[in-house]
């Protein structure tokens, strides 16, 4: 069986550019000129990130000697164990800024909600996979799916984490797809969020939205109660969010949801940060304004630029060549581990490298959405850039298991 | 076949996960493009100034020294807080009270005044805290966002001089005049009287601007030197004042406690050498931070130390007013220098009018020495019977009295020398009649002048016929040093004839010697010119006058006080007068005795005083 074994070098040499970009910027964002005023927790900020990544790399590379059968077998059991540290949290946590979504372990402080992604990807993966001819087709099939991610989703919602939970629902609509679900019931799972987004910004665009995505619903499955059924979601989802927007929400919540769309609304408060964040992004231009030049980043006109809003002190620093630089690692990243999904034979394997791509896929768009007010600010990290030791991790080991599978794909039979 | 059907579902999946993921990068580039390279123009400028705020450089204001240079008014630094309502998150409101020591309430009102005034531009929140909270404030800025301070100063008064009626007081611009004149940012303060007030464009300066780079916090990260933004600021002009320090600090002591107001000034030039108006207040306490209750109590006080008595008061000269009288005489052609004029003792017209001089015959010259009022109420006679009242108006104002003198203080008022306008307006057209114009002569009933008005027409007499226009400010001298002076404005008043002037003169030089002010005005070796006068007061104790020159051949003072409420002006004013010229023209006063009787059996000597106050 054995044969010329590839090692997807050029997977590792983009996650260094990337990581090396996240470096550079968490560098200038909390050792800049002005960093006197940063309290030693965040100047300490580049070190302890830097120590991570080295932990990384071995990690990385370790995994690379694990069968991969190991990931598909022990699957329920990280699961299982992730659940109950996820509980664990909840009650006995640390609690930073308002969420409890650490867990203390010796030395390390870990955010559970961030491994939690790896373990629910390969226990849904090795669920869908697990015997011939399960498919999210079977309506029974689909539920327990859905409810491998909602049960984690609903545990983060209780540490106070809906950015991070977030990224769980985006992914399960794609894991569902790609496990045969119609697409028809694919395009029907992600309308709310469409048709959400555009009524927000004109409940107008919102109406046209629906319809669309009802005409390509039916085009796709002609079926008349699957049309009817998107028809009347759509109608549903743009009337719960304008009742919400203008009748439920305070003033200030209704602000906070419309602000990217419209900052000026309420400039100093949830305006302020995408006010900064267009600012900081626009002001680099072509070239940007230099490392640790960025007045935007050094002055601090945003939170969590280490983190949340990273990607505005690569824009503002490096310009449009370095933002554009990033994202062009980033499809690269994605494309690459596309076509090992597509060039892998073992279900599994495929659908936990899907499974993965659309996890940094969620994250590159929501993050950066954010940052350039395409989206509502969801604080959530941008993969391998952004300023944090477990997502950091956890993102690596993912990467570590697709390249591992991807190594293995000839020895990794489907057949035992 | 499944197999291959299984292999063309991954692959059509595998496009459409493609295409996602093409369309979301495609997305992102095109954002950043429009940001990055489109919209680049609208960005950078807000970037820019993110980065940099303007901080204003207050300028420093104008001294205001005397005739030798010593500084009568200087700076002295205050610490100020201020605030740039926007940035300032009011759930700090508690935090800044306590580092301020400052009741809530009271800070939460000054923040919303700020916030009428500016969201976005810094206004002061608190003028002059002590430096301790200054600096509490400063370590505490990086948690109190939107609190700046700013190093201001107030005005000091380094010698004894206080001179709050010349000087006047600073106080906030009004919300009127920071509107009228775009110089004046809410929160200066302008001068509201004084020399203060009429020369507030010397003396302000202008404003420098700084740029300094912020951070998001408004903490300062040091000065921006960008190409030509920073201005700095031109100090405010000085002002050399015609004021001599020591004669004015003695007549603030002598006047100390007393009501009345004083004139003295240079007969040559018109400048003031001490000007005093009792009772005095302290612009110490009004100076920085305004003591509130010491500004409500000022302004309540029954005896309104705010007003300006030497250039605002109204009071029948008196006595005083006879030498005016008798040179107004001659030139109406009534008498001569040399005509006598009978006194037995009262003059008769449609009553009698008493007359306190020895019976016998006078002249001009012994009318004025003897104060006998006979003399001139003949003269007043024959003008208000032949209607010859509006001739006399207009011969009086040409000594000063009646219209303004245009001295550079605010609040001068001018004095009233009836003509027949004004008495129709009074009386009633032809309801008026010689009786009521009788006591003119003698500078009583409806006559009357402040002692800036008595003072320049006593520069008359002192001078040899000329009208000087009185003044403070002698030069201004500008940052670089440059004194640009005034001219002393004389105006010659051609009817004078010198026989008539020295007449005058020999009679007022009689005055002090043959009186009853010689007890306690007479000065060796210096011959005073002057004249007492006594304003009969029918609401209560008559107010004391005296005019006076020194010397006689060469007059370099020329003086006028009013005393209230003390009687005969030959007990009251007459001394305090003959204190300021021995101390101007000897630079001591070796009568200690007359000190101590002005400042100790003075008749209505209030107990209260400012230099009690002070010392408190």
């Amino acid at each position: 069986m054995s044969e010329k074994r590839e090692f997807s070098w050029s997977v590792i040499f983009i996650w260094i550019g990337l990581f090396t970009i996240g470096l550079t910027a968490i560098y200038s964002a909390t050792q800049g000129p002005v960093s006197q005023f940063l309290p030693t927790y965040i100047l300490d900020n580049f070190t302890r990130q830097a120590t991570w990544i080295a932990l990384s790399i071995a990690v990385l590379f370790g995994i690379q000697f694990i069968s991969p059968r190991t990931f598909q077998e022990g699957a329920y059991i990280f699961y299982g164990v992730g659940l109950v540290l996820m509980v664990i949290t909840i009650f006995f946590g640390v609690e930073v800024s308002g969420s409890r979504s650490w867990l203390r372990i010796g030395p390390i402080n870990v955010q559970v909600g961030e491994v939690m992604k790896a373990a629910t990807i390969l226990a849904a993966a090795s669920y869908l996979t697990s015997r011939r001819n399960v498919s999210a087709e079977n309506l029974k099939t689909a539920l327990v799916t859905v409810a491998i991610f909602l049960v984690p989703f609903i545990l983060l919602l209780a540490q106070n984490e809906a950015g991070v939970g977030i990224v769980y629902l985006g992914i399960l609509p794609v894991v569902l797809f790609w496990s045969g679900l119609p697409y028809g019931i694919s395009v029907l799972m992600i309308s709310p969020a469409l048709v959400g987004y555009f009524t927000v910004l004109d409940v107008r665009l919102g109406i046209i939205m629906a319809l669309i995505l009802t005409v390509v619903i039916f085009f796709l499955q002609r079926r008349t109660w699957l049309t009817v059924t998107s028809l009347v979601f759509g109608a549903l989802v743009i009337i719960g969010t304008e009742v919400a927007l203008h009748q439920i929400l305070q003033p200030h919540q209704r602000a906070r949801i419309e602000t990217f769309a419209n900052p000026s609304l309420d400039p100093l408060g949830a305006g302020w940060n995408v006010i900064q964040a267009k600012t900081a992004i626009g002001s680099g231009g072509l070239y940007g304004k230099g490392f640790m030049e960025g007045t935007q980043t050094q002055l601090r006109f945003l939170p969590e630029q280490w983190t949340d809003f990273i990607f505005c002190v690569v824009g503002e620093e490096f310009g449009f060549i370095g933002a554009g630089l990033l994202l062009i690692l980033y499809a690269a990243l994605f494309m690459r581990l596309l076509y090992m999904a597509a060039s892998h034979k073992h279900p599994f394997a495929q659908l936990v490298i899907i499974s993965v791509t659309f996890l940094y896929f969620v994250h590159f768009v929501i993050n950066i959405g954010s940052a350039t007010a395409l989206l509502p600010i969801i604080g959530i990290p941008l993969p391998f850039i952004s300023y944090g030791g477990s997502a950091f991790l956890t993102n690596t080991i993912l990467l570590a298991i697709c390249l591992n599978l991807d190594f293995n794909k000839r020895s990794f039979s489907i057949y035992r | 076949m499944a197999t291959q059907n299984n292999t063309d579902k991954v692959r059509t999946s595998i496009k459409v996960l493609q295409a996602i993921i093409l369309i979301g990068f495609f997305v992102m580039l095109v954002r950043i493009f429009q940001l990055q390279i489109l919209d680049y123009e609208t960005y950078s400028p807000i970037s820019m100034q993110n980065s940099l705020r303007m901080e204003v450089l207050q300028p420093a204001r104008g001294l205001i020294l005397d005739r030798n240079g010593t500084i009568l008014v200087e700076n002295q630094p205050i610490y100020s807080i201020t605030i740039t309502p926007a940035r300032f998150p009011m759930d700090k409101l508690p935090l800044l009270s306590k580092i301020l020591e400052i009741d809530e309430e009271i800070v939460e009102q000054r923040i919303r005044a700020a916030q009428a005034y500016s969201w976005h531009r810094s206004s002061r929140l608190f003028a002059e805290v002590p430096f301790e909270v200054f600096s509490a404030i400063q370590e505490n800025s990086w948690q109190l966002p939107g609190i700046g301070h700013q190093l201001e100063s107030k005005r000091h008064y380094p010698t004894d001089v206080l001179g709050p009626h010349i000087f006047g007081y600073l106080r906030e611009a009004s919300l009127e005049e920071y509107r009228a004149d775009d110089r004046i940012r809410l929160g200066d303060r302008i001068g509201k009287s004084g020399l203060e007030r009429t020369y507030e464009n010397y003396l302000r300066g202008e404003i420098g601007t700084q740029y300094v780079r912020v951070n998001a916090f408004g903490q300062s990260l040091g000065a921006y030197e960008g190409a030509g933004l920073n201005v700095t600021p031109v100090r405010g002009s000085d002002l050399i004042t015609s004021l001599d320090a020591e004669t004015q600090a003695l007549a603030e002591k002598l006047m100390d406690g007393k009501r009345g107001g004083l004139v003295a000034m240079d007969p040559q030039t018109g400048g003031i050498i001490t000007m005093v108006s009792a009772p005095l207040f302290d612009p110490r306490k009004l100076a920085g931070r305004m003591d509130i209750s010491y500004w409500r109590d000022l302004n309540t006080d029954s005896t309104t130390p705010l007003y300006n008595r030497a250039i605002s008061s109204r009071q029948p000269p008196g006595s005083t007013f006879k030498p005016f009288m008798g040179l107004v005489g001659v030139e109406m052609g009534l008498v001569t220098n040399q005509t006598q004029i009978y006194n037995p003792g009262f003059y008769l017209r449609g009553r009698r009018y008493n007359d306190l001089a020895d019976p016998g015959y006078y002249d001009l010259e012994l009318a004025i020495a003897k104060s006998s009022n006979t003399y001139f109420f003949w003269i007043m006679d024959r003008i208000a019977s032949r209607g010859r009242l509006n001739e006399w108006a207009r011969l009086i104002n040409d000594f000063g009295m009646g219209p303004l003198n245009n001295i550079d203080l605010p609040s001068e008022r001018s004095g009233i020398i009836p003509d027949s306008t004004y008495m129709n307006s009074t009386f009633g057209e032809r309801r008026w009649g010689i009786g009521d114009l009788m006591s003119l002569g003698i500078g009583q009933g409806m006559v009357s002048a402040s002692p800036l008005q008595m003072a320049v027409a006593t520069s008359t007499l002192a001078n040899g016929g000329y009208k000087v226009q009185p003044h403070v400010v002698t030069g201004i001298r500008n940052g670089s040093g440059e004194v640009q002076y005034t001219r002393p404005v004389l105006e010659k008043i051609t009817w004078l004839r010198d026989e008539d002037v020295e007449a005058v003169q020999k009679g007022m030089l009689r005055v002090i010697p043959e009186g009853g002010a010689r007890w306690r005005s007479m000065i060796p070796g210096i011959d005073i010119a002057g004249k007492t006068g006594t304003s009969q007061n029918p609401h209560g104790e008559n107010h004391g006058w005296f005019i006076a020159y020194a010397p006689k051949d060469d007059p370099q003072i020329a003086i006028a006080i009013l005393t209230e409420n003390t009687g005969f002006g030959s007990q009251s004013a007459a001394p305090i007068a003959s204190l300021i010229i021995e101390q101007y023209l000897t630079g001591e006063v070796k009568r200690q005795h007359v000190i101590d009787y002005v400042l100790y059996e003075f008749p209505g000597q209030r107990a209260t005083s400012i230099h009690q106050i002070s010392e408190q």
